[in-house]
C-alpha cells in the first residue's frame, strides 16, 4: 500500500501515528544522550550515548516517513516546532534523573516500543513496515541490553533495588501512554497499518513484561492512568530539553550544513 | 569488573586482529561493550572477546630469544642454488611471486 491510495481518515491516522513515534524517539534520544560523559563507567558510557545515538537515527528515518507522506522538512519537523507541537508520551517529559530511573524510563519505554513495532511489521504500508524491520533490528540489542541492567540493578543490593523500584513506581503511569494517545488506532488496524489496536498492543506488552516483573520482584503497572498522553501540555524539564536541542538551529534556521 | 580483551574480523575472510581491551563485570555485557568498542560503526563482522585471565602469556627470553645464531632457520639462510630452484619450481606450479 502507497501513500496514494490511502483514505483521508486513515491517511490523518497513519500521520499520528508516524509523529507520535518520530517524537518518542527523537526525546528519548535527547535524553539518554545526557548521560554522554557521565555514565556509571567508560564502557556504559559508550553504549548508552550508541543507543541514544540510535534513536535518533530511527527519529530521522521516521520524520523523512512523515516528510513523503505530508510533504516538508524532515529537519524542520524535528527541530522547527514549539515545545507544544511535540507528541511524545508524558512518559518522556520526565528528566534524566537518576541512574536506575533512566535505565527504568528505557526499559519500559523500549519494551512498549517492541511490542508496537511487532504490530507494524507486516504493516499494510509498505514504507513504514521497510523502516521498521531496520529498527527492529537494532531493537533487539537494545532490549537485550535494558533487560541486562534491570536484573543487575534489581538483585544488586540494597541501594540500586531501593532506587529502581522507587523509579518504576513514578514511571509506570505514565509509561502506559507509550501505547496510547493515538487517534484513529482503531482505523489503522482495520486498514492494515497495524496489526490491531493500541488497546491490543499494550495488553500483549504488559502480559509479555509479567513474568520478569514477577521473578525480580518489580512493581507493575497500575490499573489506569490519568490526564492526556500526548501533550500539548509539557513539563518544564521537555521546555528545558527542547532549548538545549534546538539551541543551535535557532542561532540560524538558515544556515546550510 | 575484569579486562576483556576484543579481536575483530574486518571483513569476511580477514583474520582475527586484536582491537583493544575493555572492562567489565560479566560475559554478557563484556559482550555489549565488545559491540559497542569495536562495532558499532559496522566496521566488524565478527569478534572474540576473551578474559585476559585465559590467555596464556609467554616472554621468555629463552623460549623466544635463544642465544646462539639461528639463521639457519630463517628461509634467507638456504643457499642461492636452493632458490633458485625454489623459485623455478613456484615458476613452474603457476603459484606467482616469491613468499619469503
Amino acid at each position: 500500500m502507497s501513500a496514494q491510495v490511502l483514505e483521508a481518515p486513515v491517511r490523518g491516522a497513519l500521520t499520528g501515528l508516524l509523529l507520535a513515534m518520530a517524537d518518542d524517539e527523537f526525546v528519548l534520544g535527547y535524553w539518554d544522550s545526557e548521560w554522554t560523559g557521565i555514565a556509571p563507567v567508560l564502557e556504559e558510557d559508550v553504549a548508552f550515548a550508541s543507543l541514544a545515538q540510535d534513536e535518533i537515527g530511527h527519529a530521522q528515518a521516521l520524520y523523512q516517513l512523515l516528510a513523503d507522506l505530508e510533504g516538508g522538512d524532515p529537519d524542520e519537523l524535528a527541530y522547527g516546532r514549539a515545545p507544544e507541537g511535540y507528541r511524545h508520551a508524558r512518559l518522556l517529559d520526565h528528566p534524566r534523573t537518576d541512574w536506575a530511573f533512566s535505565v527504568a524510563r528505557r526499559f519500559l519505554y523500549d519494551t512498549a516500543d517492541a511490542a508496537r513495532l511487532d504490530a507494524l511489521a507486516a504493516s499494510a504500508y509498505q514504507p513504514l513496515a521497510g523502516v521498521v524491520a531496520k529498527m527492529r533490528r537494532e531493537e533487539a540489542y537494545h532490549l537485550l541490553h535494558m533487560h541486562a541492567w534491570v536484573e543487575r540493578l534489581a538483585t544488586g543490593g540494597q541501594e540500586p533495588r531501593a532506587r529502581l523500584v522507587a523509579a518504576m513506581e513514578r514511571l509506570w503511569p505514565d509509561a502506559l501512554c507509550v501505547l496510547d494517545g493515538i487517534e484513529g488506532d482503531e482505523l489503522l488496524a482495520e486498514a492494515g497499518v497495524l496489526a490491531e489496536p493500541m488497546a491490543a498492543i499494550r495488553t500483549r506488552w504488559l502480559a509479555g513484561l509479567a513474568p520478569e516483573l514477577a521473578r525480580l520482584g518489580l512493581p507493575g503497572p497500575p490499573a489506569a492512568r490519568a490526564g492526556a498522553c500526548r501533550g500539548p501540555g509539557r513539563s518544564d524539564d521537555f521546555r528545558w530539553l527542547w532549548e538545549q536541542f534546538t539551541m543551535v538551529r535557532r542561532s540560524d534556521p538558515e544556515a546550510v550544513w | 569488573m575484569q579486562v576483556y580483551e576484543v579481536f575483530r574480523r574486518e571483513r569476511e575472510g580477514g583474520p582475527m586482529q586484536h582491537a583493544g581491551n575493555l572492562l567489565a563485570p560479566d560475559p554478557e555485557l563484556a559482550r555489549h561493550y565488545a559491540r559497542e568498542f569495536y562495532a558499532r560503526r559496522q566496521e566488524s563482522v565478527r569478534l572474540w572477546i576473551v578474559p585476559r585471565s585465559a590467555i596464556i602469556d609467554l616472554d621468555d627470553p629463552d623460549l623466544l630469544q635463544p642465544p646462539f645464531d639461528r639463521s639457519f632457520k630463517k628461509p634467507a639462510g638456504y643457499s642461492t642454488g636452493i632458490k633458485a630452484k625454489l623459485a623455478t619450481a613456484r615458476a613452474r606450479a603457476g603459484t606467482g611471486k616469491d613468499d619469503e
